[in-house]
């Protein structure tokens, strides 16, 4: 039964040929499952993000507005929940997840205030890419329907997919190829992303001071930024260094 | 170089195998703790490991283990239906021309930046392998985020059954389809094997 009508949804998702396809897609998807809206999203600020970043949903214009103005897109609980969990979970449980802020709160009673209500998230994330998720949500006194939430995991997994596809993503870059450390910048950011000084860091690595303060220097210049902690997440980002990596010893 | 070996059959590159289940050994039960058997403290080798099992091997000529992948015929028990056979509604999809991946693995060892291009080249083998081998169709176990990087190669993949959880993760079985046009759909989804790796010189060993 429940497969059938996976089926179906991933047989219309197949047709899709093009964004408004796909939102017309998920709209149906949200019907038959019982949901009123759907955020098809990589999490990223979309007001300054490229135009490669996925953005599809029909939330409430006024709520998607306030949304974009603030840029929520990156502090987002429910986005941040998702980044430590591959499978879909409510947002009712959340708490449960990571520590929601007095900000999070808020910004979930005003969500509620803006008509939604609770939601399920599906994570999608594809390494080397910008992290995302699919979502369906209900207005706020409209339960989720319980039944549904492992057909909705499937099809908000095909449906990003399909995102993708449309969207041609590919790197964090786009097209353009991707910065390539050395072996001593990445061993010398890898020190700095655990919180080693450029001194204690030439202890580590038997170098000098300054050889360190150099390769991160140019570690920095590969990537186009000005500070270590932005050279070490957008190395953590597309995979020159991994948490485990990081956190591990 | 990449070996396509049997178990047990001759010769056998028995350092391109030993070398393998050490590696499967140093994810599956060292970093990923799944509850499996070991063998001599060091092999990571299960009841399927047997003459009708085959590998794809990706190795280095030194013999260096790069990545490698076990397929089960799904004519003689397998994963999905001898252990998991509630992820399929219909039942495991059982057939002559229908492989079950298992297995897949990326060495520890690999640099960040050497992991991607491996895993490409070994995606890119498994097609390779399904075409001239007569496999229309593999099924695999996967971990829902896993599923969504298994969509992004670009192939053709049908759920099985919905995702349950068993055992604090959240599991999924898939049909992975292999036509003419596989390798194509890859390509223009980026996999990009490494070169010398493809299907122009494969070192089948047995």
């Amino acid at each position: 039964m429940g497969m059938h009508i996976v089926g179906q949804l991933i047989e219309l998702i197949d047709q899709v040929g093009c964004a408004d396809d796909l939102t017309l897609a998920m709209i149906e998807i949200c019907t038959t499952l019982g949901f009123q809206f759907f955020a098809l999203t990589h999490h990223v600020d979309i007001a300054s993000a490229s135009a490669s970043a996925i953005r599809l949903h029909n939330y409430p214009s006024r709520w998607a507005d306030y949304y974009d103005g603030n840029a929520l897109g990156v502090s987002d609980p429910v986005h941040r929940a998702s980044h430590t969990t591959s499978a879909g979970f409510r947002w009712s449980h959340m708490a449960g997840m990571i520590p929601l802020t007095a900000a999070d709160k808020r910004l979930l009673a005003l969500g509620s205030e803006h008509g939604i209500g609770d939601g399920y998230t599906v994570p999608a994330n594809v390494p080397g890419e910008a992290l995302g998720s699919c979502s369906f949500a209900n207005q706020a006194g409209r339960p989720l329907p319980e039944a549904m939430l492992p057909i909705a995991q499937l099809a908000g997994t095909f449906a990003f997919e399909c995102a993708r596809r449309l969207w041609s993503v590919r790197t964090i870059d786009g097209e353009e190829k991707a910065p390539v450390l050395t072996d001593r910048q990445r061993d010398c950011i890898l020190w700095a992303a655990r919180g080693k000084s450029d001194w204690e860091i030439s202890r580590i690595l038997g170098v000098s001071e300054e050889t360190v303060a150099v390769h991160i220097r140019q570690g920095c210049e590969r990537y186009g930024v000005n500070k270590r902690t932005l050279l070490a997440i957008r190395a953590l980002f597309d995979g020159t260094l991994t948490f485990t990596d990081i956190l591990r010893r | 170089m990449l070996h396509v070996l049997r178990f047990g059959a001759r010769p056998v590159p028995d350092h391109v195998l030993r070398a393998m289940f050490a590696a499967r050994k140093r994810v599956f039960i060292d970093l990923l703790h799944w509850d499996v058997p070991v063998v001599d403290d060091r092999f990571e080798v299960d009841q399927f490991d047997d003459q009708h099992a085959r590998y794809l091997v990706l190795a280095e000529p030194g013999g260096r283990h790069l990545a490698s992948t076990r397929l089960l015929p799904t004519t003689r028990p397998h994963i999905l239906d001898s252990l998991y056979p509630q992820l399929c509604e219909g039942g495991p999809p059982r057939g002559d021309a229908i492989f079950e991946i298992t297995r897949f693995l990326l060495d520890r060892d690999l640099s960040s930046r050497e992991r991607r291009a491996v895993r490409d080249t070994l995606v890119m083998a498994l097609v390779d392998h399904a075409l001239a081998h007569q496999v229309t169709s593999y099924t695999a176990i996967a971990e829902t985020g896993w599923l969504q990087q298994i969509l992004a190669f670009g192939w053709r993949c049908r759920p099985l059954g919905l995702p349950t959880p068993i055992a604090g993760k959240t599991l999924g079985a898939i049909r992975i389809d292999i036509t003419a046009d596989t390798p194509a759909l890859l390509a223009r989804a980026g996999i990009a094997p490494l070169p010398g790796h493809g299907q122009d010189e494969p070192r089948v060993a047995a």
